[in-house]
């Protein structure tokens, strides 16, 4: 009986754990979904303080974002007639549709966020330096391209959010200096955000965004790996080389009898001992499933209290008053509109300045941030080293400053695009009726 | 920093991925219960047993819960509101005194031309069709430009419910001399007449050219109209009225004179051109105006089979 019940609990929970370290490592190898991680892993790149998980979080929005994509593909019609339709019949007619389309919308916002804190935290430890500088680009590539993903996904719905986020958005965009305006009749198919611009929107949201973020994120995955983990191992591996070997006492066969003596000290090729390491196999998955179980009812949490916003159909005669772009592009509105100079009659667009050279500073500086730092060696992989305060004060400032610009661009404009406290009354717009 | 090699931080994640796990379930079956706990399942109780209480025992058993709605793309209409409001066409059947939303529309004489299948409820009383919430489907939420013509809106209009609706029904009727059951408008375009509007605008093509076209006025941006003048609520209804009744207070600068018309001629004619916009209904929902002054949808699409059963 006992023993039926046994084998019963077995098939159902599969409650295995691995016998010893070789049943642990190729678990890990000969697994295809787990095969990119290593074997064993160092406690401190397992640890939360370290790296909060934040890449890990960012990834499973990603895949959250792809299993409830997939599914929204199936209602969806990328026209301008029936776009707004069937976001109308997923919120209110398709089972579930409003549930996984607000999941959908908040996991995006989310990935956005995290894909910058996670980045943020990167820069803090100092985890760009050596032969991580690679991932360091291909993580800002990744960055950039959850923005295009967000932002060509912000148009779907064609309602007047959408259409006017992204007519403010392209404008930002045509004012770069000689591919500006080529730039915008590229990406939205024409001059004005229409079907075309819907269509190409679209493809770029569904496929090739995705397979473009998929693929740079295998491969940020094995930098990882060829990196020999996070850089939390970077301090912990100088010290273990530092210290004197304690190596164990042996005896070995001479030709003359037993002579007494050393043995070689043995070492992870990662330049840890076994004792910094545990086997991936059940502490790395587990962690990585919590971490992603936790994402997952976080935004179904959301996804449940909050609905994603949805206004009217796109009228391209009626412009809502304010219009503003999506919250992670706000900042660059606000820069564009707070460098507008106004002298009499004659107005200077701010939007070179604010919409087009700040920001691609800002990029160039993030990318060829690693090539100038000058830290030493030792304040790689630990958080807020004293030889890195001045750098992480430059990082600290610039993204404070955005998130402050985000705040006004996002709370505070009112009507007319003027400021207005919270708590303030802002104007009552006029209505038809 | 907790050192994963210790065996209670493995039991942590351990307890941590169990109470994540529970958690899971109970979103899924929060889930789960708001999927059926729909806004119109009550409402369809209640019709049922109406249905059973006015005798109609067969009907009742065939009624099935679901959500319910009547579809012309021909109109774009997707009108989810018969999930709730069920008694729409059972007048005569089910009494006129049932409470909303079950109440029977209103026998209304020009009710034989416009067959519920073939128009929906939203031409008429605008509103989000799409929406299976009260709210959602009365207010539309935010940004949404066509809220219910309900008696309240009305009433903030100075005019009747049933005023407000002419508007829309001169969507159709705009050529037609006069109509049957739209005496507001009918007035408003009598006067519109009598006043010599087209002297110096022009409406299709016909008029001056002194004034402002007004072919489409009712689907100007209300943020291009100056309110600096104009008293009580920001509307473009508003705006007209007073413009109508004295111009030159609300735009001190027009040509256009003071009729000190009497406001409910005012409003009339404010609705009228309200109701100028650029609606895209196929020909066979225009009345030819030269043909016959009666409405009569000419060529009748086929009864639409994703309508509710009619009684």
């Amino acid at each position: 009986m006992a023993g039926s019940v046994q084998r019963l609990w077995h098939k159902l929970f599969w409650p295995w754990a691995p016998a010893s370290e070789r049943e642990a490592s190729e678990a890990i190898v000969r697994n295809l979904w787990l095969h990119w991680f290593p074997a064993k892993v160092s406690g401190r790149s397992m640890s939360w303080s370290y790296s909060f998980w934040l890449g890990t979080a960012a990834a499973s929005l990603f895949v959250i974002l792809t299993i409830t994509g997939v599914m929204l593909m199936f209602f969806y019609v990328p026209s301008t007639e029936r776009a707004y339709g069937s976001i109308k019949d997923l919120e209110y007619a398709v089972s579930f549709g409003r549930l996984l389309r607000n999941q959908h919308r908040w996991a995006a916002e989310g990935m956005v966020a995290l894909a910058f804190i996670h980045m943020a935290r990167v820069f803090f430890t100092g985890a760009y330096r050596g032969s991580r500088v690679l991932n360091w680009m291909v993580g800002v590539a990744l960055l950039l391209g959850t923005l295009m993903l967000s932002f060509t996904g912000y148009l779907l719905p064609w309602d007047q959010l959408a259409y006017w986020a992204i007519t403010v958005g392209t404008n930002i965009a045509s004012q770069a200096p000689v591919l500006g305006s080529t730039m915008r009749y590229l990406l939205l198919g024409g001059n004005f955000v229409g079907q075309q611009t819907l269509l190409r929107f679209y493809v770029l949201h569904v496929f090739f965004l995705p397979a473009v973020i998929w693929i740079m994120f295998a491969y940020h995955m094995w930098r990882v790996r060829k990196d020999g983990g996070l850089a939390a191992i970077v301090p912990l591996r100088a010290m273990r080389q530092a210290e004197p070997k304690a190596t164990p006492q042996s005896k070995s066969y001479s030709l003359f009898g037993l002579t007494p003596g050393t043995s070689v000290a043995v070492m992870s090729s990662m330049g840890l001992e076994e004792r910094d390491q545990v086997a991936s196999s059940p502490n790395l998955t587990r962690r990585m499933i919590l971490v992603f179980l936790t994402v997952f009812n976080l935004t179904l949490l959301l996804a449940m209290l909050f609905n994603a916003p949805l206004e009217g159909p796109a009228n391209p005669s009626v412009t809502p008053n304010p219009a503003k772009a999506p919250w992670y592009f706000v900042w660059l509105q606000e820069l564009v509109s707070s460098t507008t100079v106004h002298l009499g009659s004659i107005t200077l667009s701010g939007g070179l300045l604010g919409g087009i050279l700040l920001p691609a500073i800002l990029l160039a500086a993030l990318i060829a941030w690693p090539f100038f730092d000058r830290s030493p060696a030792n304040a790689e992989g630990v958080w807020f080293p004293r030889q890195r305060n001045r750098q992480n004060a430059v990082f600290a400032i610039v993204s404070v400053a955005i998130v402050i610009l985000i705040i006004v661009g996002l709370y505070l404009r009112g009507p007319y695009w003027h400021l207005y406290w919270p708590w303030s009354p802002r104007p009552v717009l006029p209505r038809v009726l | 920093m907790a050192d994963p090699r210790d065996q209670s931080s493995e039991r942590q994640d351990f307890d941590w991925l169990v109470v994540m796990s529970l958690i899971f379930l109970v979103l899924v079956a929060i889930g789960l219960w708001r999927e059926h706990a729909t806004a119109w399942r009550p409402w369809q109780r209640s019709f049922k047993r109406a249905l059973a209480q006015a005798g109609r025992f067969e009907d009742a058993r065939k009624f099935h819960p679901g959500i319910r709605q009547i579809w012309n793309p021909e109109l774009g209409v997707v009108d989810r509101c018969v999930s709730c409001h069920l008694g729409y066409e059972w007048s005569g059947i089910l009494p006129a005194s049932l409470p909303q939303p079950l109440a029977p529309h209103p026998a209304l004489p020009f009710m034989a031309h416009h067959p519920f299948g073939q128009f929906g409820c939203t031409p008429c009383h605008a509103g989000q069709g799409w929406a299976t919430t009260a709210s959602g489907a009365h207010d539309g939420g935010a940004g949404w430009e066509e809220p219910m013509l309900s008696r309240q809106l009305a009433a903030s209009c100075g005019v009747s419910e049933g005023e407000l609706i002419q508007m829309r029904c001169n969507y159709c009727h705009r050529r037609d001399q006069s109509t049957e059951g739209m005496d507001s408008i009918n007035l408003a375009k009598k006067l519109f007449k009598r006043r010599k509007c087209l002297i110096c605008h022009s409406v299709e093509g016909q008029g001056g050219h002194t004034a402002p076209d007004l072919t489409y006025e009712g689907d100007k941006d209300p943020d291009l109209f100056d309110f600096s003048h104009v008293s009580g609520p920001k509307t473009v209804f508003n705006w007209n009225v007073q413009h109508l009744m004295v111009a030159g207070t609300v735009s001190p600068k027009t040509a256009m004179p003071d009729y000190n018309m009497p406001p409910e001629q005012a409003r009339a004619l404010a609705l009228l051109i309200l109701s100028w916009r650029h609606i895209n209904y196929p020909p066979q929902y225009i009345p030819q105006a030269a043909a016959s002054p009666e409405p009569q949808p000419s060529a009748s699409p086929a009864p639409n089979p994703a309508a509710s059963p009619a009684p």
